[in-house]
C-alpha cells in the first residue's frame, strides 16, 4: 500500500500535466495566427509525401526531351528540366527524401542525444565529464562540416548524409536532456523515490524522463528543419542524394544552377519547397516553445 | 581573472585533443584506405607505386604514429602535402584563408548592422505589425537556404540588371574596388543567414530587460524613450548577444563553405569541398581540424570577453 500512494498520484499528475500540454499546445496554435500557418505547412509537407504517387501528375524520372527546359505552362506547372522531366512531379517526390531524412536524423539523433543526456546527467561525476567533453569535441566541428567529413568517408549516399545529420544532432540535444535532467533530480519526490529503495532504471524512466520529454520534443522540432536543410546543403554539394533520385537539394545544383539563365524555374521551386518546408517546421517549433515554455510566454 | 582565463585554457585543451582524435578516426575508418579508394577511381596504378605512395605517406606506420606525425605536423605548422596537386597545405591554406577571413568578417559585419536595429525595433513596438514584419524576416533568414538565396542572387541579377558578378578572385590590396564588388553579395547572403538569429535573440533579451525594475525606474524618472532603450536596456540587453554571435561563428564557416562554392570564391570552404570530393584526405583532416581549432580559440575568447563585461561569471 505504501508503494501504491506516490505511484497513483504521479500517474495522477503526469495525465494532467499531459492535458496541460495538450491544451496549452491548442491555445497557442490559436491564438497566434503563424502556429496555424506552420501546422498547415507540415500538414502539406507530410501529405504530399504520403500520396505522392497520387498527387504526382507524371513520373519523376520520366524524360521527354522533345520538351526539355520547357517554362511553366497547365501541362507542367513548374515547367520541365534539362531532358524534360517535369519538375513539379519531381518536387513532390522529393518530399519524401526530405521528410524521411529529416525525421529518421532528428529520431536517431535525438534518441541518442537523450541516452548520452540521461547518462550525462544522472550519473554526474566522471561519467558525465568525460561524455560532455566528447560532445564538446563533437560540437567544436561545424555541424555541416562535420557531416561532410563523415559523408566524404562513408561514400555520398541519401542513408549516409542521414546518419551524418544524426551524429550532428547528437551534442546539442545531450546537452539539454542533461540540464533538463539535474533539474528533474532536485525534485523531492526523486529523492523521496531515493529513499523509498527505487532502482535507478525505474527512477530514470518514471520520474526523470516525463520531465524531459518537453524540451526534447521543442528541440526536435527545430532540428527537423535544419536536418533538411543540411540534407539540402550535402546534395547541393553532390555529397547527399544522388541522382537520378529526386531531391531538392540536388535539383538545385545539378539542373538548377546549370541553366539558370535560360531556365530559372528549375532554382526557384525546389528552392522555394526547401525554404517553406524549413519555415514550417521553424515555425511549429516556436509555437512549441511558446507552449509549454513559460519563461518565453508574454503572458506567463 | 587570472584563474579564470588559466581554467578556461586548460579546459580547451581536452576538447582540442578529442576533436583531433575525432577528426584522425574519421579519416581512418574508410573501409580499406584512402588510397585504395583513390586508385580505384582513378585506375591505371601498379602495385609497387601504391606501396610506394603509401609509404611516403606515412600510411603503412601503426596508426599511434600517424596520429603523432600528424599532430606535429599542425603544431610545427607544416602539415604536408595534399595528394592531388602535390602542392605544400600549408601553402594552399595561405591563399584560402584570407578570403574565407574576409568573407566572414564582412558578413559578421553586415548581419550584425542589419539584427541589432530590427531587433530592437521589433521589441519595443512588440505585436505591431512592424514586429511580425522583423520577426518574418528573421525567421525566413533561418528558412531559406544560403544555396538557394546565393543562386537567385546571381540569376536575377543576371536576367535583371545583365550583370554577373566577375570571376576570378582579386585580393584586397591588389584592386580594393574590385575585391569589394567581389564580396559584396556573398556577403550579404551569409550575413542575412547570420543576422536572423541574433535578430531574434535582440528582441527577446531587449523585452526582457525592458521589464526589469531599474528602466521602469528610468521612466519614472521621466526619461525619453531614446535615451532609455539605448542608454540603459541595449547596454545590458547585449551581452548575451555577443555569447550567441560567438555561438554563431560555426555557422559562418559552414556557411562559407556554401557562399565560396556558389560564388567561386578561392576559400577555405571550397577547398574543404573539393578535397573532400577528391578524397584529398590530409587536407580534409587539416582544414577540418583548423576549423575546429579556430572556433574552440574564437569561443574561448567570446567567453573571456563576456567575463571581462560581466565579472559575475568568473566566480561561478
Amino acid at each position: 500500500m505504501a508503494l501504491a500512494r506516490p505511484r497513483v498520484a504521479d500517474f495522477r499528475e503526469r495525465a494532467a500535466e499531459e492535458v496541460s500540454r495538450w491544451a496549452a499546445l491548442r491555445a497557442t496554435v490559436g491564438r497566434k495566427p503563424l502556429g496555424i500557418a506552420s501546422a498547415g505547412l507540415i500538414a502539406v509537407l507530410v501529405l504530399t509525401a504520403l500520396f505522392a504517387e497520387a498527387l504526382a501528375p507524371y513520373d519523376p524520372l520520366a524524360a521527354q526531351p522533345e520538351i526539355r527546359l520547357a517554362p511553366p505552362s497547365w501541362a507542367h506547372p513548374f515547367g520541365t528540366d534539362d531532358i524534360g522531366r517535369d519538375v513539379l512531379s519531381r518536387i513532390i517526390y522529393g518530399s519524401r527524401i526530405s521528410l524521411w531524412v529529416g525525421l529518421l536524423a532528428v529520431g536517431i539523433g535525438t534518441f541518442a542525444g537523450m541516452i548520452v543526456g540521461l547518462a550525462s546527467g544522472y550519473c554526474e561525476g566522471r561519467v558525465d565529464l568525460v561524455l560532455q567533453r566528447v560532445m564538446d569535441a563533437v560540437q567544436a566541428i561545424p555541424g555541416l562540416i562535420l557531416a561532410l567529413a563523415i559523408v566524404s568517408v562513408l561514400t555520398p549516399s541519401t542513408t549516409n548524409a542521414m546518419l551524418a545529420i544524426a551524429v550532428v544532432i547528437i551534442p546539442g540535444n545531450s546537452r539539454i536532456v542533461r540540464g533538463a535532467v539535474l533539474s528533474a533530480k532536485q525534485n523531492r519526490y526523486v529523492e523521496a523515490a531515493q529513499a523509498i529503495g527505487c532502482r535507478h532504471p525505474r527512477i530514470v524512466a518514471s520520474h526523470i524522463l516525463p520531465n524531459v520529454t518537453a524540451p526534447i520534443l521543442i528541440i526536435a522540432s527545430i532540428w527537423l528543419g535544419n536536418a533538411i536543410l543540411i540534407e539540402a546543403s550535402l546534395s547541393f554539394l553532390g555529397l547527399g542524394t544522388q541522382p537520378p533520385t529526386p531531391s531538392w537539394g540536388l535539383m538545385l545544383s545539378s539542373t538548377g544552377r546549370a541553366f539558370m539563365e535560360q531556365a530559372p524555374w528549375l532554382a526557384i521551386f525546389p528552392g522555394l519547397a526547401i525554404s517553406l518546408a524549413v519555415l514550417g517546421f521553424n515555425l511549429f517549433g516556436d509555437t512549441l516553445r511558446d507552449a509549454w515554455d513559460p519563461r518565453l510566454r508574454r503572458d506567463g | 581573472m587570472y584563474k579564470y582565463i588559466l581554467r578556461r585554457l586548460l579546459l580547451a585543451v581536452p576538447v582540442l585533443v578529442l576533436s583531433s582524435l575525432i577528426v584522425f578516426g574519421l579519416m581512418r575508418v574508410m573501409p580499406g584506405d584512402a588510397l585504395t579508394a583513390l586508385m580505384a577511381e582513378s585506375g591505371n596504378v601498379s602495385e609497387k607505386d601504391l606501396a610506394k605512395l603509401r609509404r611516403d605517406l606515412g600510411l603503412d606506420r601503426p596508426y599511434y604514429e600517424q596520429y603523432g606525425i600528424w599532430v606535429w605536423q599542425m603544431v610545427s605548422l607544416n602539415p604536408g602535402y595534399s595528394i592531388f596537386t602535390n602542392e605544400p597545405i600549408a601553402e594552399a591554406l595561405g591563399k584560402a584563408i584570407p578570403v574565407t577571413v574576409e568573407l566572414a568578417v564582412l558578413a559578421l559585419i553586415f548581419g550584425l548592422v542589419i539584427a541589432i536595429p530590427i531587433g530592437v525595433l521589433s521589441a519595443t513596438r512588440q505585436d505591431t505589425a512592424s514586429d511580425y514584419a522583423g520577426r518574418l524576416v528573421a525567421t525566413s533568414g533561418l528558412s531559406l537556404p544560403d544555396f538557394w538565396l546565393g543562386t537567385l542572387v546571381i540569376t536575377f541579377a543576371a536576367i535583371w540588371f545583365g550583370w554577373i558578378p566577375r570571376l576570378g578572385y582579386v585580393s584586397l590590396w591588389e584592386s580594393p574596388a574590385r575585391n569589394l564588388q567581389q564580396f559584396v553579395l556573398p556577403a550579404a547572403v551569409l550575413g542575412f543567414r547570420l543576422s536572423a538569429a541574433t535578430m531574434r535573440m535582440t528582441r527577446s533579451t531587449v523585452l526582457e530587460v525592458l521589464r526589469e525594475d531599474y528602466v521602469r525606474t528610468a521612466w519614472a524618472k521621466g526619461l525619453g524613450e531614446r535615451i532609455i532603450i539605448y542608454k540603459h536596456a541595449l547596454k545590458n540587453a547585449l551581452i548575451p548577444v555577443v555569447t550567441l554571435v560567438g555561438g554563431q561563428l560555426g555557422t559562418l564557416l559552414a556557411g562559407t563553405v556554401i557562399v565560396e562554392t556558389i560564388f567561386a570564391l578561392p576559400g577555405m570552404g571550397r577547398l574543404t569541398v573539393e578535397a573532400i570530393l577528391f578524397r584529398d584526405y590530409p587536407v580534409v583532416q587539416t582544414n577540418v581540424m583548423l576549423v575546429a581549432g579556430a572556433l574552440v580559440g574564437l569561443n574561448l575568447l567570446v567567453d573571456l570577453t563576456y567575463a571581462w563585461l560581466d565579472p559575475r561569471i568568473r566566480y561561478q
